[in-house]
């Protein structure tokens, strides 16, 4: 009875260890990114989201004992290639022909280059030893989640865009080329993965989480579909059931003065 | 606008058939089924449904303020949220339907959620890469003259 009551507790201590260290952290973020989206409290909203962001970081630290965490350690491991994918992207559009924010034309191929070694990284991180390890030297369980998702995605993503690149843009052939090659580059990657076996993973293994991550991508677009949808007849309904608005009264003479003198004060500039 | 439509045919096509062609790879491979994706694709479809309501929730706080802050879509989105919740625990409690290598219902729905954070952390990543590849492409052309001066 004393030993079951110690386990109770002990597991409870545990919920609610996860839940302070990892998921009020986690919905942190979101809520940050309200208040910064509404612009009602910007710097506080950056905080929170910033501190939930660094919680959750290090939750594998802070709580190592909820198999939740690993969530956070594998974004820890893969934030330093994220960082240099994005100032690799970065570089490589405005150091083209933007019309603001230009940066040097050489930017382009130091974020070519940047991009590019964070795709190896990727691919030493399933093929080498920069696997992310979780507890007792097993690999974490969400990599094997990440990996074929992004290559998946990425595949698709950049086949849509070289298609939408042909399709709506003006002759952007040798674009759409380019953004091809990537994608298939890509589902090379996703092919070699598929044979060839990983750091600590197998080509099986692969295969199998393959699957069921062509199964969450899918998954995840109509369930957001669906959200978006029930949103969108929740305020079709709401605003149908509204009376019309009545129509107002013309502006008086003295309000039509009003704006045509604030019209005149602000229509300036001397002749030439 | 005619050549719209086919476009937009042509761009779901062209997300499709990648994944097809992967898709017949590995099932070149290995004839084996994979029961387990339906279950996925089930907890998918009910978490981001989930998520994306609760999110969509608190942008209707935004809305209100333009509306003198009505009850109506509230409660109409908090039903919708509700039915995605039942739907949830219904399908998950139901024996071996939706519920994978979980100990009970509260550990489907925790594990699917940080399911739902990693997969989304790969899709945005995929998407930066992507887009901003798209963009890169789309600037690193030199400008052309479009008129010749007479």
């Amino acid at each position: 009875m004393f030993i079951s009551y110690r386990l109770a507790e002990h597991s409870m201590n545990q919920m609610l260890e996860a839940a302070v260290w990892f998921w009020i952290p986690l919905c942190l973020i979101p809520l940050g990114m309200w208040f910064l989206v509404s612009g009602k409290a910007k710097n506080l909203g950056k905080v929170i989201s910033i501190l939930g962001l660094l919680l959750v970081l290090a939750s594998s630290w802070t709580v190592p004992s909820s198999d939740s965490t690993a969530a956070g350690h594998l974004i820890l491991s893969i934030i330093a290639p994220t960082l240099l994918l994005a100032y690799g992207v970065h570089g490589m559009i405005f150091g083209g022909n933007v019309p603001v924010g230009r940066l040097d034309p050489s930017a382009r191929w130091s974020g070519l280059f940047a991009v590019l070694v964070s795709l190896v990284i990727f691919c030493l991180m399933h093929w080498y030893s920069f696997t992310p390890i979780w507890r007792d030297g097993q690999i974490n369980p969400y990599w094997i989640v990440f990996w074929p998702t992004f290559l998946i995605f990425s595949t698709s993503m950049c086949c849509v865009a070289s298609v939408g690149l042909v399709s709506y843009g003006d002759n952007r052939f040798n674009e759409a080329m380019k953004l091809a090659i990537i994608s298939v580059v890509m589902a090379g990657i996703a092919l070699s993965a598929m044979v060839f076996d990983g750091y600590l993973t197998t080509a099986d293994q692969f295969r199998d989480y393959l699957w069921l991550s062509i199964a969450d991508i899918f998954g995840t677009i109509v369930g957001i579909t669906l959200a978006i949808t029930a949103f969108a007849i929740v305020i079709w309904a709401y605003e149908k059931s509204l009376p019309l608005p009545e129509n107002t009264a013309p502006p008086s003479e003295e309000e039509i003065k009003h704006v045509v003198s604030l019209a005149i004060s602000h229509i300036g500039g001397e002749e030439e | 606008m005619k050549q719209s439509t086919p476009s937009w045919k042509l761009l779901a096509l062209a997300a499709v058939l990648p994944i097809l062609v992967l898709v017949s790879i590995s099932v070149s491979f290995e004839n084996d089924s994979h029961p387990e994706s339906f279950k996925r694709f089930g907890n998918a479809v009910l978490t981001s449904y989930v998520v994306m309501g609760i999110i969509l929730i608190g942008n209707l706080f935004f809305y209100a303020d333009s509306r003198h802050r009505p009850l109506a879509p509230l409660v109409g989105m908090i039903f919708a949220l509700a039915v995605g919740l039942a739907l949830s625990w219904a399908l998950i409690s139901n024996d071996d339907l939706l519920l994978e290598a979980n100990s009970g219902l509260r550990a489907q729905l925790l594990s699917n959620v940080v399911h739902l954070l990693v997969s989304g952390t790969a899709m945005a990543l995929a998407s930066i890469l992507a887009f901003g590849m798209t963009f890169a492409m789309i600037t690193g052309r030199e400008r052309r003259l479009l008129f010749e001066e007479e």
